[in-house]
């Protein structure tokens, strides 16, 4: 099975359509698909968004499920400890951690990670942001001894 | 005035020394190659020996071995393949951005003459399968030819550096990248695409050398006059038709996305006027999604060059169930097999069984495994199919298959073996892994991986993750192994000095006797080495040995933690090999070795 595409039937011109969906609160607009690849480049300041299912059990258990479906673990592996993608799992953030910040991420893409925003409605990208809020360990140690 | 005679004299036989080897260069790559003093394409040679006649360097003094140079690359991704030594210049390529550096072997501490800096499509970050690598590039006609991963082949001018052309081949948008050597045969550019972990439909192109033009495209799948077959040139030993293609040995539609990608190494016979090379895994790994043979996946193809069309065809893993790529190189020899003197290819293949092929036809000859195999019971050579274990076969309905041996990363994966017509023996860097196999459905989503499966790895048999070995192709024989710590995969060099070379996980560089596999020698290289060593003849008259060291490949992304660039990219330790990042990060660095 495939999964359905939201393909939007012009153009949009990004940066408008976003800065109206962050002032609204509203569901951020469909990416084209063409864009899906590499939309990347700098998305705009998304710290604004917070996450609707924060902390809820069954919306991460339903990302973890997206998370193998939508392929994400193809780059990040199981579990998403890194494989070529980096890791998503260590409480650390490349592209900041806040809800609105890894949201972005995945909607808009990041550096050689393709946008999912043309793919996935926002309640689904809002359970992955939960599914990998859940695997943040407690406390972060910066050392290895062997 | 005796003394001033000598002199000139001396002055010009130093130009003419000088001189020779840049006319010599200017001639066709074969001619180029028969000078065992440079190292002009992949493999050394045509039939990918990475043999050299070189001999200054020998079993008694290899102890002796030095560290002379070296320079850091300044990128971090994984350093496979090798440089090259043409007319007195090394020419080095990194993994992405594919920098090309011309080192001036004739100046002391080897400056560069001059880098060629590309403008590389960052989106192929995330549509390399297997860290951003480079395998290398192909010297001809005053050429340096080589990809860059986001699907472009450039040709660059090898005493200015200056960009003579660049082509279009491939579509990162689909999934496709180009992290292989090319090959150049006659006045043709022989390239491929990888992508089998990203649904593509893998083909290899030919360009014309001069202007880059593409000349022709054969699809490894699909119909007949894409894959570029017919019924009256293909011959193949075991494949009579009428399915040339072998379409059908698909789903319906399931081919367009079918893998089969062609990322190793080829070679080429001028006598049969074939070129040779493996394709890679069909797509998905979840084989319940394209149940059938799915030809021409996981196989040799032997194809003219000057039009692409397929002559004959064989299938190592018929309907793959564990991603066993046959994309490892073709080795070309002639041997006396069974009685006879054979023209045949050895391929070492992911599935740990190595092939003797006749060049010719396609027969199977000899088919033993070469590391620990059980997915397989053997290879029937009547009808050159494995005789697969049932309780090994994986698929989404079939949940967790535990303990295939060997794994997805091969008995042997990119690491390419050498040939040394001397001892007739085959230098081979393996892995001795065994692997748990669980597939899972999975959707196409175009430039996303289209996987399906999880496959943990363990130890194989003894617990050392890899070993080099010799082995005697023509009975099926391990001859010597040398036990490694880590999966080695790093590349073979075979030298007329009966020494041979290959390089570690954990940064070793190591010499070792061609006949006893005696380790001779071994030196700490900075990183862990997954390039292929080469020699060749300095100015000076000397022999040395040339090798990258930089960790990466499959091992960025399965070893855990080895980078030290990002702050927010901290990894859990694999498993399997849990003190790797103890010996090694990553950082490319090219070395030079000599007496």
């Amino acid at each position: 099975m495939k999964p359905t595409h939201i393909l939007a039937a012009t153009t949009p011109v990004l940066v408008f359509l976003v800065t109206t969906a962050t002032a609204q609160q509203a569901n951020p607009p469909a990416v084209r698909y063409d864009q899906h690849i590499s939309a990347g480049g700098n998305p705009p300041p998304s710290g604004t968004l917070t996450n609707p299912v924060k902390g809820d059990s069954s919306a991460a258990a339903d990302g973890a499920k997206l998370f193998g479906a939508f392929n994400c673990d193809g780059c990040h592996a199981g579990g998403a400890v890194g494989a070529v993608g980096p890791s998503l799992a260590d409480g650390r953030w490349r592209y900041g951690g806040s809800d609105g910040e890894i949201f972005s991420s995945i909607y808009f893409g990041r550096q050689g990670m393709p946008a999912f925003g043309g793919i996935l409605p926002p309640d689904a990208i809002w359970k992955l942001v939960t599914y990998l809020q859940s695997l943040q360990p407690k406390e972060d140690n910066p050392t290895v001894s062997w | 005035m005796i003394r001033h005679r000598l002199t000139r004299r001396l002055i010009v036989a130093t130009v003419m020394v000088l001189l020779a080897p840049r006319t010599a260069g200017g001639q066709a790559a074969t001619a180029a190659s028969k000078d065992d003093g440079q190292w002009t394409m992949p493999a050394k040679d045509y039939a990918s020996t990475r043999f050299s006649g070189l001999s200054q360097i020998n079993a008694v003094n290899a102890r002796r071995l030095r560290a002379l140079w070296s320079f850091s690359t300044g990128v971090l991704g994984g350093h496979e393949g090798q440089p090259l030594v043409v007319n007195n210049t090394m020419y080095v390529v990194t993994p992405y951005p594919n920098v090309l550096y011309a080192f001036d072997l004739t100046q002391e501490g080897y400056p560069l003459k001059w880098k060629y800096r590309p403008n590389v499509n960052p989106a192929v970050i995330g549509i390399a399968c297997c860290d951003l690598v480079n395998r290398g590039a192909f010297y001809a006609d005053g050429k340096i030819v080589y990809n860059l991963l986001d699907g472009y082949t450039v040709a660059v001018d090898a005493t200015t550096g200056k960009e003579i052309w660049k082509t279009k081949i491939a579509d990162v948008y689909k999934g496709e990248s180009t992290p292989m050597a090319p090959l150049i045969v006659k006045d043709k550019v022989i390239v491929g695409t990888a992508g089998g972990e990203y649904g593509v439909r893998g083909w290899i192109k030919g360009l014309d050398l001069k202007s880059g033009q593409v000349l022709w495209t054969a699809y490894s799948i699909g119909p007949d006059d894409e894959v570029l077959v017919n019924q009256a040139t293909f011959k193949s030993f075991y494949d009579k038709g009428p399915d040339l293609a072998g379409l059908k040995s698909w789903p319906k539609d399931g081919w367009k996305n079918g893998g089969a990608p062609v990322w190793g190494w080829l070679s080429y016979d001028p006598t049969l006027d074939l070129i040779y090379y493996g394709t890679g895994n069909p797509a998905p790994w979840n084989v319940e999604q394209r149940p059938g043979d799915n030809k021409w996946a996981t196989s040799v193809m032997a194809r003219d060059p000057d039009d692409g069309s397929l002559r004959w065809a064989y299938q190592f893993t018929n309907g793959d169930n564990w991603d066993f790529d046959s994309t490892q190189e073709m080795i070309l020899a002639d041997l006396m097999v069974k009685g006879r003197l054979r023209k045949v290819l050895v391929h070492f293949d992911k599935n740990g069984f190595a092939y003797t092929i006749d060049r010719a036809t396609g027969e199977v000859l000899v088919a033993e495994p070469f590391v620990a195999v059980n997915w397989a019971k053997r290879v029937d050579l009547k009808t050159g199919r494995p005789e697969m274990d049932p309780t090994k076969l994986t698929g989404a309905s079939k949940g967790n298959i535990t303990d295939i041996c060997p794994t997805l990363e091969g008995g042997k994966n990119q690491q390419p073996a050498g040939y040394s017509p001397r001892t007739g023996l085959f230098y081979v860097p393996t892995n001795n892994m065994c692997m748990d196999f669980q597939s899972a459905q999975v959707n196409y989503v175009v430039g996303t991986p289209y996987i399906g499966a999880g496959a943990p790895y363990k130890p194989g048999p003894g617990g050392n993750l890899g070993a080099f070995i010799a082995w005697d192709a023509a009975n099926g024989k391990r001859v010597w192994e040398i036990k490694e710590k880590y999966p080695v995969w790093s590349g073979a060099l075979a030298t007329a000095g009966s020494v041979v070379f290959y390089g570690t996980l954990d940064g070793w560089l190591k010499a070792a006797d061609a006949r006893t596999g005696t380790l001779l020698w071994k030196f700490k290289v900075g990183s862990g080495v997954i390039g292929n060593p080469i020699t060749f003849t300095g100015p000076d008259g000397k022999q040395y040995v040339a090798v990258y060291a930089g960790f990466g490949g499959d091992w960025f992304l399965l070893s855990g933690d080895v980078r030290s660039d990002d702050p927010a990219d901290v990894r859990p330790a694999a498993t399997f090999m849990p003190d790797i990042a103890r010996h090694t990060s990553q950082g490319g660095i090219v070395w030079i070795f000599g007496l």
